[in-house]
């Protein structure tokens, strides 16, 4: 039987918190008297008084994070003579950035756009493709990407407003550094496609968007821009340690032979870093930063504590890709002192519970996880960037944008995985962690299932339980919110926001938030909702071609069962998944009253029938598949000024400390070009500094 | 101080009724099979043992008997086929089946008039106009599959129907149609986008 997430595994979570009582007591245990000062209501004692520390390292600048903030920050910062330490939770580098799409919108009149605009290809003549837009849709400059990012009028599907609330400060920096940020890129070996579209809220009035690629060749030669086709990954089979997530076909945006995603982004950059000298301390999770005094003064350093992983089959130490930089100390906690600068990279909070929660109160639920949960580990995504900066002082930006992205927390539609927002295959050294890749579905698919909640009650009319739009981006057009497609799009038009254009494209099914919702399981004091499961049976399999065999579902993760009976089902729901905390006490009524409402033809309940045509649950062997929510995207955190200075509570810089990407708040652009901009803006001021 | 024998053990056999393979729609007065599986929650040997179906009064309509061997794949399932005749009238009955140690499910019996016109279906990619095999067109409680043309043919009473159309990576075709007499009807499906992943 599964471990059960019970009231002290609760407990631990909450242990994460920031509280008075806690950080008391540890200084008290530490015996260094540690001051207890009263800001804004919040106690906090910094725990590690500076002249008592004696530093393991230093270096110019220390990089906390070695994601798509850190890497780029650290390379900016050695490219203009810095030396640099760059600390990381995991055991190797990229953080999100390596399972990601690689997609990259910038802009601003940026390079790319340039080279799609003279229909040029890339310097290595890898680029053969046709460019994917207009002229039109790809001229621009830094003051017209400027007011498509801080947008008053532009609402979405949702009815959300995603760019009035960017900070100006942040966004023109933003958008006066893109062209450099594109060309640093390029020039740390990152191979870039075509322009195709936007991201989600990357601006609704032109093309930005590329992804990177590597070419199919006969060895993994980053300097060479080739990758084995193992390492790119084999479609349904393997993924492989250099790319977590199968690197999919780019002809259409690169050439024949280009494989795209993350990877190709996130290895080049790692490479070019250990190539300039970088060093890395990873299995290393940063616990404190330390200033001056508490509330003022210069950041001066950090202290960081052993993090290792080890494999769940072999017991081995996980190792990173590429060793060249790493320093392997695995003393439990040490100091390592900035002498010019810190820089925070380390991605948001979509992994901790308490954290989230000051969003909304319904994602305490521990069993949901932040996307790369088996790739990033237990410490990935915990906030600790955030917090640290909150012990020190800072103040914190953009907290209620969370709720204004769908893709900040949503369902992928991946059934029977913990790790729904990622597809990864065995071959990477985390797969064993998640144990399946999961099956995933479309939302037409759900034509064949019904999901219920940890009870075994349904909740939602299954058609809309994945269902989500997107961003609002260019082409913009009804399907994003406004009234007016591509270039068509006006910036600043009060028409964009008019109670008629919101009628006319309202499309939100708010769905995700009926699966959250409290339940006859949920209990005091947190009224979790508890798992999500969808349930179908062989028929359904057979009918719409489900691969539900290994490595796309495990029998032993306990995220998947089959059963003979619905009854047999429910029962193993319970004893074998460590969030199923309640019997399934309504499951078998559910599916007898679906089934009659199958025979019916409609569902008096939530509507199927209308759209799509129902099919009885009948067949054995029966199954349950976890459908887990994921909060993928982190917005609101550090605030940071233009120069990405981390901002004190009354509003000035505090000295030495810079942050960006997820850490930081103000900006609510999907993906990975804020975060580079950031990393850029960052390593290049940091390097500015003045030693100490 | 009193002392007292453990409890003895008590283990309730629980059965279970499954049910498959019921048709959509039965026409008045023909005969059609269903699947029956039961299966004790002790794993009782049920080879050889009877069960019945009732009709909605109550009256058994037909007696089975699970087989020897248990269903392959299965700990304990035992699954027999069973011919049944339909009422005479048209409707939605609601029959049930008992068997070993309480065991009782139910299920429908959609019965239909003979059907008097055809739909003859055509499924195609909307981009390609290529035809779309092993698609899924239902008119409740008609259904029929495509075949290697695209083509399925459909046998319903008048009246009005919502037609779907669905395909594994295709987003659903919907089409409201009242059938009065002989149609076709070509259903063009587009694939379904696929959110980006970053």
């Amino acid at each position: 039987m599964a471990k059960k997430r019970d009231d002290k595994d609760r407990k631990r979570q909450g242990e994460k918190a920031v509280s008075r009582r806690d950080f008391v007591k540890t200084g008290a245990t530490a015996g260094v008297g540690a001051a207890v000062l009263s800001t804004s209501g919040t106690a906090l004692a910094q725990v590690s008084p500076v002249e008592a520390i004696k530093w393991h390292y230093e270096a110019d600048i220390v990089v906390i994070g070695g994601g798509c903030t850190g890497l780029p920050a650290a390379i900016r910062a050695r490219d203009l003579g810095a030396s640099v330490i760059v600390v990381d939770q995991n055991f190797d580098l990229g953080g999100k950035m390596l399972h990601s799409g690689g997609w990259v919108s910038l802009g601003g009149g940026d390079p790319l756009q340039q080279r799609d605009i003279k229909g040029e290809g890339d310097r290595e003549g890898f680029v053969t493709a046709p460019r994917q837009h207009s002229v039109e849709e790809l001229t621009e400059d830094p003051d017209f990407l400027f007011r498509d990012h801080t947008d008053w009028s532009v609402m979405d599907t949702a009815a959300q407003a995603p760019y009035r609330y960017n900070e100006r400060d942040l966004h023109r920096a933003y958008a006066d550094n893109c062209y450099a940020t594109r060309e640093f890129l390029m020039a740390n070996y990152v191979r870039f496609t075509r322009i195709q579209g936007t991201h989600g809220n990357g601006g609704m009035s032109r093309a930005r968007r590329a992804t990177t690629f590597l070419m199919e060749g006969p060895a993994t030669d980053i300097k060479k821009g080739t990758i084995t086709k193992q390492d790119a990954g084999i479609a349904g089979k393997s993924s492989s340690h250099f790319a977590p997530r199968l690197m999919t076909d780019g002809a259409k945006i690169a050439s024949p032979g280009a494989r795209i995603n993350g990877a190709a982004l996130s290895r080049g950059l790692e490479f070019s870093a250990r190539e300039k000298g970088i060093r890395f301390l990873l299995n290393r999770h940063m616990d404190e930063i330390i200033r001056e005094q508490q509330f003022s003064g210069r950041v001066v350093g950090i202290r960081a504590s052993y993090s290792p992983r080890f494999d769940p089959q072999t017991g081995a130490r996980l190792e990173s890709l590429w060793q060249n930089g790493n320093v392997d100390d695995r003393t439990e906690t040490i100091f390592i002192r900035a002498r010019k600068a810190i820089v925070i990279g380390a991605g948001g909070h979509g992994a901790n519970p308490q954290f989230r929660s000051m969003f909304y109160p319904a994602w305490r639920e521990p069993a949901f996880v932040s996307s790369g949960w088996a790739l990033l580990g237990p410490r990935g995504q915990d906030a600790s960037g955030i917090i640290a900066g909150m012990r020190i002082g800072a103040n914190l930006a953009g907290m209620q944008q969370n709720l204004a992205y769908d893709s900040t927390f949503h369902f992928p539609g991946a059934l029977a995985t913990r790790d729904s927002y990622t597809d990864m295959l065995p071959g990477h050294p985390t797969f064993p962690f998640r144990g399946s890749t999961g099956i995933l579905l479309g939302s037409d698919s759900f034509q064949h299932l019904i999901v219920v909640n940890q009870v075994g009650k349904r909740f939602f009319n299954e058609l809309f339980v994945t269902r989500r739009q997107g961003g609002a981006a260019f082409p913009a057009g009804p399907e994003k919110g406004q009234p007016k497609r591509g270039l068509q799009h006006v910036q600043l038009d009060w028409r964009n926001a008019s109670v008629e254009n919101i009628r006319a494209t309202y499309t939100e099914p708010n769905s995700i938030h009926a699966a959250l919702a409290m339940n006859e399981g949920s209990k005091a004091p947190d009224y979790l909702s508890g798992p999500v499961w969808a349930i179908f049976d062989r028929a359904a399999v057979e009918r719409d071609k489900w691969n539900i065999d290994a490595p796309f579902t495990s029998p032993t993760n306990g995220f998947f069962f089959s059963a003979d009976t619905i009854e047999e089902l429910a029962a193993k729901i319970h004893k074998g998944h460590e969030f199923q905390r309640v019997p399934l006490t309504s499951l078998v009524e559910t599916v007898r009253k679906w089934n009659a409402y199958v025979d019916k033809g409609s569902d008096p309940e939530f509507g199927r029938g209308s759209d799509a045509p129902m099919y009885r649950i009948e067949k054995p062997p029966f199954y349950a598949a976890s459908l887990y929510p994921v909060w993928h995207d982190s917005y609101g955190g550090l605030r940071i000024n233009g120069r990405t200075q981390v901002i004190d509570m009354q509003g000035e810089a505090i000295p030495g400390l810079y942050a960006g990407g997820e850490s930081s708040g103000g900006g609510q652009q999907h993906g990975l070009g804020r975060a580079l901009v950031h990393g850029y803006i960052a390593g290049t001021n940091a390097a500015g500094e003045p030693t100490t | 101080m009193e002392t007292s024998a453990p409890p003895a053990a008590v283990t309730p056999h629980t059965t279970s009724v499954v049910v498959w393979d019921v048709p959509s729609a039965t026409v008045a007065g023909e005969r059609f099979r269903i699947k029956v599986g039961i299966k004790c929650s002790n794993e009782c040997d049920l080879a050889n043992t009877d069960f019945g179906i009732y009709d909605e009064e109550g009256a058994q309509v037909a007696t089975g008997t699970l087989p020897d061997e248990r269903w392959p794949g299965t700990t304990g399932l035992y699954v027999a086929e069973i011919e049944l005749d339909a009422p005479a009238g048209e409707g939605l009955y609601t029959w049930s089946i008992k068997g070993h140690a309480e065991g009782f499910t139910s299920f429908g019996v959609r019965v239909v008039n003979a059907p008097e016109c055809l739909i003859t279906v055509e499924a195609v990619d909307r981009i390609t106009q290529t035809p779309i095999s092993g698609a899924r067109v239902v008119m409740h409680p008609y259904k029929a599959v495509t075949d290697e043309r695209g083509v399925a043919e459909v046998r319903v009473a008048k009246g009005a129907y919502k037609l779907f159309v669905s395909q594994t990576r295709y987003l659903t075709f919907a089409l409201p149609v009242d059938v009065t007499t002989d149609m076709t009807a070509r259903a063009e499906l587009d694939v379904e986008p696929v959110l980006e992943r970053n």
